[in-house]
């Protein structure tokens, strides 16, 4: 096999194991057939090329995220991989019908825990779990946010088993990040493989900015045309720096930090060099703990004191609501479906992965037995961080593991590893194509009318061969993800 | 506009302008050094001078100013003077950096490649090997950026911060430069040739060699000069005109009849000196030109002060007063 070789020639899947673009056979899936014709016209070295062109314009455009641990600040761009991946429209719009509906369901159960709790006294979720839940604030209980939404903008990580099942690893309704890569990642398939995404007839994605904006002024306490709405960043120094500025950029609003706002009389206002502004809308991105030393952090020089206040009094909307972690939390996520059951009367429409939880003495017998089968998480961290794969732990890393969820059995759930699907990915090293394993981050917002769900998302990929792990933190990567097109008829 | 944003806007102005005067005047300084036969110690002494960094220089153990080296060093690379070039294009792109969202996107490439260039060997190189190519280079790297910034940006309040801070910096520079040099040129005793040498340089350092010659015909006299840089009206870098930028920015960002909003004391301030300086054209006294630049250098810095304290967000706020109940 040379240089010379087409790009997708004898590309093999992995055994057991369902891959995105091509079927067990190794034929291309019929739905994608032209995207693989076009894609296929280029050779592994006409390919390099482009994915070397595309690496530049990231690195030029600034699309980069802070490294925590550099005391210089390094800004590194997110590794890309051009082979996109790709979504058939049936696929599609089964996916949006199951968020919509997951998102209603999460958006009424917040709205119960924070006000009446009749899911726990009903029984239908454990109240015990729910309220140790780390991100369960009892002094927000009884706040109704303006708007009547607290997840504007949620993020829900896909993966597909075997048989193409998809399936919902977590939910993201605190501050889910990556959505400038979304459109970044297109403007670069854009430039560089052209023909390959005319011929896939593929969803634009470069409406979110406007639908955003939208959504955020349609839950102002004011008149929209009348509303100031900002975006709260912890500062430049932040790893998402990048994505405030661009989201602030692209919807036309003010990039705000803690320190340009304050409030007075229970209203929030913004110190310009006019004098105080009021502010009605603040799509914040900054975690809820870091928002206002009156509530959470006394000792805290961060945040905007009394801005809590101004928020359960109705007179600015924060996006999204403080204290949604208690739906998002680890542990809460094996009760979604009855969740769905309890508040919308209907049978879950996505599927979610068979789970553990080690606050329950039966489940934790049974993950203490088979650690070394299992994938622990605990429940309050994200980004690949505190996890045990155990098929692939070492014995004192699973010794380790047993005696954290013996200490502290609420803190952990368990799952079985799933065989994550696989996208052909380029490989520098070997100037080829090879199956590496990917998620799917879609974006659901959230406003007055409704959920609507961004037609596209951030397919992340362990860029690792072998790898089950996407996080960028952990060496994962990400492509650009192609929604179809429905067919005429 | 957000105060905050309002003050980076401001700095950076006021740290591409510094960037820019520091490489001209090193530039300009060397040349001198090797056409008059002076002791090196008169010809590189102004330079930190000037700078306001002599205590500094000093403290670092670098109290030798007959060392054009050390001081050219000191004045390009050293990071703990917060007015080397590396510095102040570091705070340059510190505060574009923070204000992505504000500045163009072509100002922030160009302001970015150049710190990444002054970051790489390949500076280092062109230090060594041609110190005029480099010092020529990050004055015309500052001076595009500033057309850049020009014909790439909206002509909103971020622009007018902007040049407002490059506007008062500018008259702040020049009329140090002119101060200290100035004194020097005294401290020599008269020597004819020696002396339209070094008012030849001065001139240079102020990019107003030139100007000068078109508008003096080539009549060069320590009198002419400095009158030239403080007063002439359509020379861009002479104190008069730069103040009174500044007053043109600051108006069209607080409106003189728009009473009711902050910067009532800037206002008022910006514009007497600029008046002052203006009606200095009538009878300019070159034996007063001491007194008269340290008023302006006082001035302007007080000035940004005032700025700062009115539209910049530097006083306390409401919150601050809060928490410190």
């Amino acid at each position: 096999m040379d240089a010379a070789t087409p790009l997708l020639a004898d590309y093999r899947g992995l055994p057991g194991t369902w891959d995105e673009l091509f079927t067990e056979s190794g034929a291309p899936r019929p739905a994608f057939r032209r995207a693989f014709d076009a894609l296929d016209v280029h050779t592994r070295a006409g390919f390099a090329v482009c994915q070397g062109l595309a690496e530049r314009a990231l690195l030029n455009q600034g699309v980069t995220f802070s490294v925590y641990s550099d005391q210089r600040g390094t800004e590194k761009i997110f590794p890309f991989c051009l082979v996109p991946r790709i979504v058939s429209a049936p696929d599609w719009a089964a996916l949006e019908r199951g968020l919509v509906q997951r998102v209603r369901a999460l958006e009424l159960f917040l709205a119960d825990i924070y006000d009446r709790q009749r899911i726990l006294a009903d029984g239908a979720v454990p109240a015990d779990l729910v309220l140790a839940s780390k991100s369960w604030f009892p002094q927000l209980r009884g706040v109704r946010p303006v708007g009547n939404v607290r997840i504007h903008i949620g993020g829900i990580d896909l993966v597909r088993d075997p048989k193409g099942i998809w399936r919902v690893l977590e939910d993201n309704l605190r501050t889910p990040s990556g959505v400038s890569y979304v459109l970044e990642n297109r403007i670069i398939s854009k430039r560089v493989i052209p023909d390959v995404l005319d011929a896939a007839r593929v969803e634009p994605v470069d409406a979110y900015p406007a639908r955003l904006a939208e959504s955020l002024r349609s839950v102002s306490p004011v008149d929209p045309d009348e509303t100031s709405a900002v975006v709260l960043t912890p500062g430049p120094y932040n790893s998402a720096y990048f994505e405030h500025s661009f989201l602030a950029r692209t919807m036309g609003l003010e990039l705000v930090q803690p320190a340009d706002l304050f409030t007075d009389r229970d209203r929030v206002f913004c110190r310009t060099t006019r004098g105080p502004r009021p502010v009605h809308v603040i799509y914040r991105r900054i975690d809820e703990t870091y928002l206002d030393p009156e509530v959470f952090r006394p000792d805290s020089l961060l945040g905007v004191p009394g801005i809590l206040r101004a928020w359960a009094k109705g007179n600015v909307a924060l996006a999204n609501a403080p204290g949604n972690g208690v739906a998002d939390d680890k542990a809460v996520y094996p009760f979604v479906p009855d969740i769905i059951r309890y508040y919308l009367s209907e049978e879950p429409l996505l599927a979610q992965l068979d789970t553990w939880v080690c606050a329950r003495e039966d489940d934790r017998r049974f993950v203490l037995e088979h650690l070394g089968e299992l994938v622990v998480k605990a429940v309050d961290e994200a980004g690949g961080y505190g996890m045990l794969m155990g098929p692939q732990a070492t014995r004192a890393e699973i010794e380790d593991f047993r005696k954290r969820v013996q200490a502290e059995p609420r803190k952990y759930i368990a799952q079985k590893r799933l065989e994550l699907s696989t996208c052909p990915t380029w490989v520098e090293g070997k100037g080829q194509v090879e199956p590496r394993r990917v998620d799917l981050r879609p974006y659901v917002l959230n406003g007055r009318e409704g959920p609507w769900v961004l037609p596209g998302g951030l397919t992340r990929v362990a860029l690792k061969e072998g790898s089950y792990v996407v996080n960028s933190s952990q060496g994962g990567g990400s492509k650009d993800t192609w929604v179809q097109k429905p067919e005429a008829t | 506009m957000i105060s905050r944003v309002a003050d980076h806007c401001f700095w950076l102005g006021r740290y591409l302008e510094r960037a820019e005067s520091t490489s001209r005047v090193l530039g300009v300084t060397r040349n001198l050094a090797l056409d008059v036969g002076l002791n090196p110690r008169h010809v590189w002494l102004p330079v930190i001078i000037v700078s306001g960094e002599q205590e500094r220089y000093a403290e670092a153990g670098q109290g030798r100013t007959d060392d054009g080296e050390r001081v050219q060093d000191y004045m390009t690379w050293d990071d703990e003077n917060p007015s080397s070039i590396v510095s102040s294009l570091s705070a340059a792109r510190d505060n574009a950096r923070s204000i992505r969202e504000v500045v163009s996107l072509e100002t922030w490439e160009a302001l970015n490649a150049l710190y990444l260039w002054m970051g790489s060997p390949r500076a280092r190189t062109d230090w060594r090997e041609d110190r005029h190519a480099f010092y020529r280079r990050i004055r015309t790297s500052m001076q595009s950026l500033q057309g850049i910034v020009r014909g790439t940006m909206l002509f909103d309040d971020a622009m007018h911060f902007m040049l407002l801070g490059t506007m008062l910096e500018r008259a702040g520079q020049t009329a140090r430069i002119l101060d200290v040099h100035h004194h020097a040129f005294q401290a020599l005793g008269s020597h004819e040739v020696i002396e339209t040498a070094l008012w030849l340089a001065l001139l240079r350092a102020c990019s107003g060699f030139e100007p000068f010659m078109k508008v003096h015909r080539g009549r060069v006299s320590p009198a002419a000069v400095a009158r030239f840089l403080v007063v002439d009206p359509i020379f861009p870098r002479s104190v008069r005109f730069a103040l009174r930028a500044a007053v043109s920015r600051f108006e069209r960002l607080r409106p003189p009849d728009q009473t009711d909003l902050p910067g009532a004391r800037s206002a008022a301030r910006l514009t007497a000196l600029a008046s002052w300086v203006a009606a200095l054209d009538k009878d300019f006294d070159v034996a007063g030109l001491h007194e008269l630049l340290t008023h302006v250098v006082d001035e302007t810095a007080a000035i940004a002060g005032v700025i700062g304290s009115e539209l910049l967000g530097y006083a306390p706020g409401p919150a601050a007063e809060m928490s410190a109940q």
